[in-house]
C-alpha cells in the first residue's frame, strides 16, 4: 500500500529520525544500520514507511541527510519503493552490504556504527559490510532502537487503530455462520481484511478447543466445533495488530471481562499481578497463561513478557502491546488476544 | 509422507558426505532449507534446526505462537522455544564442536553463529542442500502438480474478480480467499495494472482498474509446502493489436523455452531459447536486467528457488526438476507483460503442469 501524507506525515518520520539520531549521539554512534526483509519489516517501516514484499535490504542512517536504502530488488521496482517511502535515497545493488560498507568507509569521520539486532544480521550482508569497511567498529544497537519504540506516536496509533478496525470486522465473519469448516473460515477472515485494505494477514484457527487449544494456520475443511477460536494477525502500512477470539455460547462473560482488562491495564504495575487481581471479577476462572507482545525492532510482534518466562513485565505509559490470555473457565478453555496502548486503553 | 522421505534423503546424503550434523536456518521469506529438514512452514520470527545423521532433528523457534504451530505440524521432531535463539543454539553448537558439522544457507545464517564457523569447523553446505532442493522426489513433483492445478483455478477466480472500478488489492483478496478455502496455506502474488508506464509487478497499491488497462499477475500457491507458479496477462476490455502482437511474441518465447527444457540442458540453454525469440524480432534489449529479472526459475519449497533461468547460469537441468518458464519483461508499446507456465523436467522433455490457456485474456471493460 502506498505512503499517505495524511496517515504518516513527513514531519512524523523526521521526528522519528531525529530521535534515533539523538540516541546515536548519546551512544557515540556515527551511523546506524537497519536490516529488513518481508518477515522483519518493522524497523525500516517505522523510519521510512517502506515494507518489502520480497528480498532483503539495508538502511543506513547517518548523522545528517536522507537515510540510504540499499536493496537487491531491481531498479524497475524503485518507482514502487518510492511510492511507499518519501524520504530515502534508494540505491539498487546486487550487494547491499558492500554498498553500505563503501559508503561508511568513504567518510573518515565514521568510526563506530550501530546495527539493529547485530547478532542476527544475515551473515552474507555482515561479511560484505565488514570487508568493505574494515576499520569500522560495529556495535549492537538493539536496546537503543527498542528505547525509541517504548511509546507510540499519534501517526502509529492511527495506523494501528485502522489495522485493528479491519481485524475486528474480519473476525466477525465467524459470527455469520457462513463457514462450517476452518479453511473456509480462514478464507472469509482473510478476504474481509484484504478487501478493507490489509496488506498482509496471518489467520490461525483452533477448530475444536475441547480437543486442542493451539491455533494453527489452516486451509483444510476441518469441521468447526461448538467451541473454536480464530487468531487474525493483520498488517496495514507496516503496522501489525493481533486479535484472538473464541466462539462459544458461554463466551460472553469472559469476553467482557477481557475487554475490561485491556481497557484498564496500567503502567508501572506487573502484568501478572494486574491479571491476578482482575481475575477475581470472573468467577470460575483460572489463569492458564498470558503473553504481552510488542514491536521493539525489526519483527512486527514479539513477546516482551509472558507467564512462560521470567522477564520484566511492567508496562510503561504509551506502550503498544498485544495481550494474549488463556483461561480455564468452569473447566473449559477460553482464550483471547487484543491490542492496547498502555494507559490509554484499547486502540 | 513426503517429510519422512525427505528426512531419509537428507540423512542418507549426510552419511555419504561424512556430516554428523547440519544446521539449517529459515524464516517466512526463505524457509525452504528449514522446511526440507523439518517440514515446518514458519510464519513469524526465525528458526534454526539441527539435523543429526541418526535422524534426530531439533527445531528452535523464537516465537511462542510458532512453537505451538511447530508442535502441531511436526510431530516427529523435537521443538524448542528459544526466545534467545542465537544464544541457545550457540550453546548447543559448543557442545557439538567435535562433530563434523555443516550449515545452510550460509548467507542467511545469523552473523553471530556464522562468525564462529571456522572455530566450530562448520562448513558451508548450502550447495549440498541446494542439490536436494532442486532434484525432486516423485512425491514432491506430485505436490507441485497439485499446486499447479490450484494456480489454474486461482487464476480463474482472479479473472472473475477483475472488472472496471475494482482496486488491485480486491483482486488479490478474492484469490487469497479462494486459496485459503481450498487447501492452499500460502500464496506469493504480485500484480501490475496499467499501460506503458508499468515497468514490473509489485504488491497492490490501490490502483483501480480502468478500460484498456493490462493486468499482469503471478500467482504462486503452496500446497504441503510446495509452490507452483503461473503468470498471465489480461486486458480490461478488448485487447489492441499491439497488445495482441506483443502477447504472440511472449508466447513464442515461452514455448521456445519449454521446448528446450529436458534432462541434460543448462539453465542458460532455456534462457537463450526464450531470448532468441526476442532478438529475432529486434527486441533483444528487453531481455536484459534493465527490463527483466529472470527468464524463469525453479519451483519447490521456495517460490523463487534455484536455478534461475538466465543466459549466464550454467546449472545443469536434470529430470525431476520443476521450473517456471516466464519471459516476463517490458514492451515499449504496451508496458510490462507476463506469461509463464510451470513444468516438470523429464528425460526427454517436460510435463507442463499448468493448464490455463496461453491467451491474452479480456474481461468486460
Amino acid at each position: 500500500m502506498g505512503w499517505s501524507a495524511e496517515e504518516l506525515p513527513v514531519a512524523t518520520l523526521e521526528a522519528r529520525l531525529a530521535r534515533l539520531r539523538a540516541g546515536m549521539a548519546k551512544a557515540g554512534m556515527d551511523a546506524f544500520i537497519i536490516y529488513t526483509n518481508n518477515t522483519r519489516p518493522s524497523a525500516v517501516a517505522y523510519v521510512t514507511g517502506f515494507t518489502p514484499y520480497w528480498s532483503d535490504a539495508l538502511m543506513l542512517v547517518g548523522k545528517i541527510g536522507a537515510p540510504v536504502f540499499a536493496t537487491a530488488l531491481s531498479k524497475r521496482v524503485s518507482e514502487w519503493i518510492r511510492t511507499t517511502d518519501p524520504l530515502s535515497e534508494i540505491v539498487n545493488t546486487p550487494k547491499p552490504g558492500t554498498l553500505m560498507g563503501e559508503r561508511l568507509a568513504r567518510d573518515a569521520a565514521v568510526k563506530k556504527v550501530g546495527i539493529l539486532e547485530y547478532d542476527t544480521l544475515p551473515s552474507g550482508l555482515a561479511d560484505e559490510m565488514t570487508a568493505a569497511a574494515p576499520a569500522v567498529e560495529w556495535t549492537d544497537g538493539t536496546a537503543l532502537f527498542a528505547g525509541l519504540r517504548r511509546e507510540v506516536d499519534d501517526a502509529e496509533r492511527g495506523l494501528l487503530a485502522k489495522a485493528d478496525t479491519m481485524t475486528i470486522a474480519a473476525l466477525r465473519e465467524a459470527e455469520t455462520g457462513k463457514a462450517k469448516d476452518a479453511g473456509t473460515l480462514a478464507g472469509l477472515v482473510e478476504q474481509s481484511a484484504r478487501l478493507a485494505g490489509a496488506e498482509e494477514t496471518y489467520i490461525a484457527v483452533a477448530p475444536d478447543l475441547a480437543a486442542d487449544r493451539r491455533l494453527n494456520r489452516t486451509s483444510q475443511p476441518t469441521p468447526l466445533s461448538d467451541r473454536f477460536a480464530v487468531r487474525a494477525s493483520i498488517a496495514y502500512k507496516g503496522c501489525w495488530v493481533r486479535r484472538t477470539r473464541m466462539f462459544a455460547k458461554d463466551a460472553a462473560n469472559a469476553d467482557a471481562w477481557f475487554d475490561g482488562v485491556v481497557r484498564s491495564l496500567e503502567a508501572g504495575k506487573p502484568i501478572a499481578s494486574q491479571l491476578a487481581a482482575k481475575l477475581k471479577d470472573l468467577p470460575g476462572a483460572a489463569l492458564t497463561s498470558w503473553m504481552a507482545e510488542s514491536c521493539t525492532g525489526s519483527y512486527p510482534l514479539s513477546a516482551v513478557a509472558s507467564s512462560r518466562v521470567a522477564a520484566k513485565d511492567v508496562p510503561v505509559n504509551g506502550q503498544f502491546l498485544v495481550l494474549t490470555v488463556e483461561l480455564t473457565l468452569d473447566g473449559a478453555p477460553w482464550l483471547g488476544a487484543a491490542p492496547l496502548v498502555v494507559g490509554r486503553g484499547a486502540l | 509422507m513426503i517429510a519422512d522421505q525427505r528426512r531419509k534423503r537428507i540423512t542418507d546424503a549426510m552419511q555419504e558426505s561424512g556430516l554428523d550434523a547440519l544446521l539449517v536456518y529459515g524464516n517466512a521469506w526463505q524457509g525452504d532449507y528449514l522446511r526440507y529438514a523439518t517440514d515446518f512452514g514458519i510464519l513469524e520470527g526465525q528458526a534454526l534446526a539441527i539435523v543429526r545423521v541418526d535422524g534426530h532433528i531439533t527445531l528452535y523457534v523464537d516465537s511462542p505462537l510458532e512453537a505451538d504451530r511447530a508442535a502441531l505440524d511436526c510431530p516427529g521432531i523435537e521443538v524448542v522455544l528459544a526466545l534467545d535463539l542465537v544464544g541457545e543454539v550457540d550453546e548447543v553448537l559448543n557442545r557439538m564442536r567435535n562433530r563434523s558439522m555443516g550449515s545452510a544457507p550460509q548467507r542467511l545464517l545469523p552473523r553471530r553463529i556464522a562468525a564462529r564457523a571456522s572455530e566450530l569447523k562448520m562448513t558451508d553446505e548450502t550447495g549440498f542442500v541446494d542439490r536436494l532442493l532442486m532434484g525432486k522426489l516423485d512425491s514432491e513433483i506430485a505436490a507441485i502438480r497439485k499446486s499447479a492445478k490450484l494456480a489454474d483455478a486461482g487464476y480463474r477466480v482472479f479473472m472473475q474478480a477483475a472488472r472496471v472500478g475494482r482496486a488491485d488489492y480486491e483482486l488479490v483478496a478474492e484469490a487469497e480467499a479462494f486459496f485459503r478455502a481450498n487447501g492452499v496455506d500460502d500464496n506469493f502474488q504480485i500484480i501490475g495494472v496499467g499501460g506503458v508506464e508499468v515497468k514490473g509487478m509489485a504488491p497492490p497499491s490501490g490502483k483501480k482498474l480502468k478500460r484498456g488497462d493490462m493486468v499482469t499477475t503471478e500467482l504462486t500457491p503452496c500446497v504441503d509446502g510446495y509452490y507452483a507458479q503461473i503468470c498471465r496477462t489480461l486486458v480490461v476490455g478488448e485487447a489492441t493489436s499491439e497488445q495482441k502482437g506483443a502477447h504472440a511474441l511472449w508466447r513464442e518465447s515461452m514455448e521456445a523455452g519449454i521446448a528446450t527444457a529436458r534432462d541434460g540442458v543448462t539453465a542458460a540453454d532455456i534462457a537463450k531459447a526464450e531470448n532468441d525469440v526476442f532478438r529475432k524480432y529486434g527486441m533483444g534489449q528487453y531481455t536484459t536486467s534493465e527490463f527483466t529479472r529472470v527468464r524463469g526459475h525453479g519451483m519447490g519449497l521456495f517460490a523463487d528457488t534455484k536455478p534461475h533461468i538466465l543466459e549466464d547460469v550454467t546449472t545443469r537441468i536434470d529430470a525431476g526438476m520443476a521450473l517456471i518458464v516466464h519471459p516476463n519483461t517490458y514492451h515499449p508499446a504496451v508496458g510490462y507483460m507476463v506469461l509463464g507456465d510451470g513444468i516438470a523436467v523429464t528425460m526427454s522433455g517436460c510435463e507442463v503442469l499448468t493448464g490455463t490457456a496461453r491467451e491474452l485474456f479480456s474481461v468486460a471493460g
